[in-house]
């Protein structure tokens, strides 16, 4: 049975102590779903994470500790530490897209750096198959490819 | 009396091959029945022991959403 | 609940946006410490910090000059000059790993109270690394883009497999024929099963010494077991040993000398004087005011060792104090978390501290390679492995190239979790030029490589210290900025450089 945590705001925290879980609604416009994820995820150790979408922009996170039980003092602790939890990870969502140049800048020299030139052993075994490469602003195509004049339609089609 | 449990995820929250592979990595624990509406992707399972049936129930909700969450979302 | 108040005077300021270029703030005594993205610092009094942020500082005032020259003014704002500055802030950006910790074994003769899951009993001789996984690990070394490197043996007690310590020096110092890098060894040994042959091997190869002195012989031997209870006593005869060693070979006893690693648990809190004493009296010049990690003991036992962060500042405030009066004193010892955040705070460079840089150096300026060959972020990372938790494995030194290391996803990520310019607190604290922060900590202690600073050990004890500098930098008594800039002057040692091949 689910009840209203005191202190906690009315419709948004409830918790069910005989099922060791605690529920939170946040509304999406304040946190956006990746600090949603970020902050569920961390409780994964812990507990057993369920998210669903009970109406338009509100996204319900429940927490079940994996024990099976826990006090009501826990329980608080638990909510209170995912909101936290959550609070940080939409700070940090903006600030990542605030700071990406430089964070992507710092990131980019360090591992470089860290890892120097490629051997040619490392060369060798580079896997040129794999799909997985993203190039949304085309760096990997060629000159040709990318600002080249398109070939006649006609004259491509049944070539050798 | 069967012990039958369903997990609705949403398709707006979890990716579906994250919940796909969540069910076959659990394959092993329980009969599973996968079935998609507009919303949700529905899960049913029957645990080979009902004893199991709160802990696999959790584990596979972790699952699915550690696998989404790898995948950077349900979309 | 205590709030920190902010003093009236502040409260009441309505600032007007456009004179001032970017800038943190933060109340420090009765004073304002200003600090902007390059790390240029400045205290002002409450009235001169309202005129800057009001925006109406007179152009002809020594105030309005002291602003510029510290480039803190938006229509006098150097570019080239903060770029300058932050690059030398970052000059370790690039370096690649540095350190590199050989876990020759996890046995240990000695039993900690502090330590459980990265050591193993004496009996335990399959937690020795091989030879031929030590040699492994050093051709990874020297893999590292580095110029430097410096190879750490440590446990366990390195001691306790002393062969293949003897082993990986020779391999490497062979290797580095071919590599020419500035190679240094050190390592960390409680010195118990040290004896003269031994000392003599690692003082003829140079290898430098550290160990852990918890404080006055009680303290000591209460919390570092030896069945003979005799762990104190041995520590230190050996620490005089080596320190006489060194001045035979005609080295300068103020440069070369034992260094050694104090963890502060509840214990040592009121025995701050001692514990300055203790170090002092055996001829350290550092001191290294740690507080305990969450690394490496159960949970049971943390409660009994663990204390609240503001009893640490107060023992830490303490304790520096009374060092300080005793280097107005002319005795030479210094604090090592203080002459890190110092060297940031008045000279502008960084010193490569790995557990206090932005990004940290998990990864990208240490690697630790465990006694089985398994290669890991950093010690902390090695140590949890040891618990169960593989968060921080990054390879084996059997199949793993250099460049699958450091270029793991895992590093990537602590790489980017450890910026403080994507950190929430972090990103607007007044101490974020000169801070750190440390991913494996934070994945511990909070759940997450990220954490939350404002809830974090860590952060506490960094902005405490801080705090503490600045309000000492306030108050500048000429003869504590004349220690604090000797505690700032890195003095290179060396001695313990390989000769070059």
């Amino acid at each position: 049975m689910t009840t209203v945590l005191e202190g906690a705001p009315a419709g948004l925290v409830a918790v069910d102590v005989q099922a060791a879980a605690v529920q939170f609604l946040v509304d999406e416009e304040l946190y956006p779903l990746p600090a949603i994820y970020g902050a569920a995820y961390v409780f994964i150790d812990r507990c057993y994470v369920f998210l669903d979408r009970p109406e338009p922009a509100r996204v319900r996170v429940v927490l079940t500790a994996k024990s099976g039980a826990a006090e009501p003092e826990a329980l608080r602790a638990l909510i209170g530490e995912f909101a936290n939890e959550l609070l940080s990870c939409a700070f940090r969502h903006q600030i990542a897209q605030d700071n990406r140049v430089l964070i992507e800048t710092a990131t980019m020299q360090a591992l470089a750096g860290a890892m120097g030139q490629p051997s040619l052993d490392d060369l060798a075994k580079f896997d040129f198959s794999d799909q997985g490469f993203d190039d949304p602003l085309g760096i990997a195509m060629s000159w040709e490819e990318k600002h080249g004049r398109k070939a006649p339609k006609s004259e491509s089609e049944g070539g050798p | 009396m069967t012990d039958r449990h369903e997990l609705r995820f949403s398709r707006r929250l979890y990716h579906g091959e994250a919940v796909d592979q969540a069910v076959k990595a659990f394959a092993r624990f329980a009969s599973f029945d996968l079935e998609q509406t507009d919303d949700d992707w529905v899960v049913r399972f029957t645990p080979n022991d009902p004893a199991l049936a709160r802990r696999l129930r959790g584990e596979l909700g972790n699952h699915a959403l550690g696998l989404t969450v790898q995948r950077g979302g349900a979309k | 609940m205590n709030l920190p108040v902010q003093p009236a005077s502040l409260v009441t300021l309505r600032p007007r946006a456009g004179t001032q270029a970017y800038f943190r703030w933060r109340p420090v005594g009765d004073r304002v410490l200003v600090t902007n993205l390059e790390g240029n610092w400045l205290l002002l009094g409450q009235p001169e910090f309202a005129q800057f942020v009001e925006g109406h500082v007179p152009e002809d005032s020594e105030l309005h000059a002291r602003l510029k020259a510290g480039n803190f003014l938006r229509a006098h704002y150097d570019v080239r000059a903060a770029a300058e500055r932050i690059r030398a802030r970052k000059s370790f950006l690039a370096g690649g790993p540095l350190l590199h910790i050989l876990v020759v074994t996890l046995r240990c003769n000695e039993t900690c109270v502090y330590c459980h899951a990265s050591r193993a009993n004496m009996d335990q001789v399959h937690t020795d690394m091989t030879r031929e996984t030590a040699e492994r690990a050093i051709d990874l070394v020297f893999r590292s883009p580095n110029p430097f490197v410096t190879i750490e043996f440590q446990g366990g007690e390195p001691l306790v497999n002393f062969d293949v310590v003897k082993h990986a020096i020779e391999y490497a110092v062979d290797q580095n024929r071919a590599h020419g890098k500035r190679l240094q060894f050190t390592m960390v040994s409680n010195f118990a099963l040290l004896d003269d042959d031994k000392l003599e091997y690692l003082m003829r190869h140079r290898v430098q010494l550290c160990t852990s002195i918890d404080g006055p012989e009680k303290l000591h031997n209460a919390q570092r077991k030896l069945p003979t209870q005799d762990a104190h006593q041995r520590a230190i005869r050996w620490i005089k040993r080596i320190n006489e060693a060194y001045a035979a070979n005609g080295l300068d006893p103020t440069l070369y000398h034992v260094e050694a690693l104090l963890t502060t648990t509840r214990e040592t809190l009121p025995l701050w004087k001692e514990v300055v004493d203790t170090y002092v009296g055996l001829g350290c010049k550092a001191l290294f005011l740690r507080a305990i990690d969450p690394f490496g003991f159960a949970d049971r036992t943390r409660r009994r060792l663990e204390y609240p962060r503001a009893d640490y500042m107060q023992f830490y405030r303490r304790a520096v104090d009374y060092m300080i009066e005793l280097n107005k004193q002319g005795v030479q010892i210094l604090e090592r978390y203080a002459s890190i955040f110092l060297t940031k705070i008045l000279r502008g460079e960084d010193p490569n501290f790995l557990d206090l840089r932005s990004p940290s150096g998990a990864g990208i300026g240490a690697l630790a390679y465990n006694y089985d060959g398994k290669v890991f972020t950093c010690d902390e990372g090695r140590m949890l492995h040891e618990m169960g938790d593989d968060t921080f494995l990054l390879g084996d030194v059997h199949g793993s190239s250099f460049r699958d290391l450091v270029g793991h996803e895992t590093v990537r990520a602590m790489t980017i979790a450890s910026n403080l310019d994507g950190q929430p607190d972090c990103v607007h604290c007044t101490y974020q030029p000169y801070c750190g922060t440390i991913p494996s900590f934070n994945h511990k202690s909070q759940g997450s490589i990220f954490g939350r600073m404002r809830e974090s050990n860590v952060c506490a004890v960094h902005k405490g210290i801080q705090d503490y500098l600045f309000e000492k930098l306030a108050e500048a008594d000429p003869a504590t900025l004349a220690i604090f800039d000797r505690w700032t002057t890195v003095r290179s040692r060396d001695h313990f450089v390989q000769p070059a091949p």
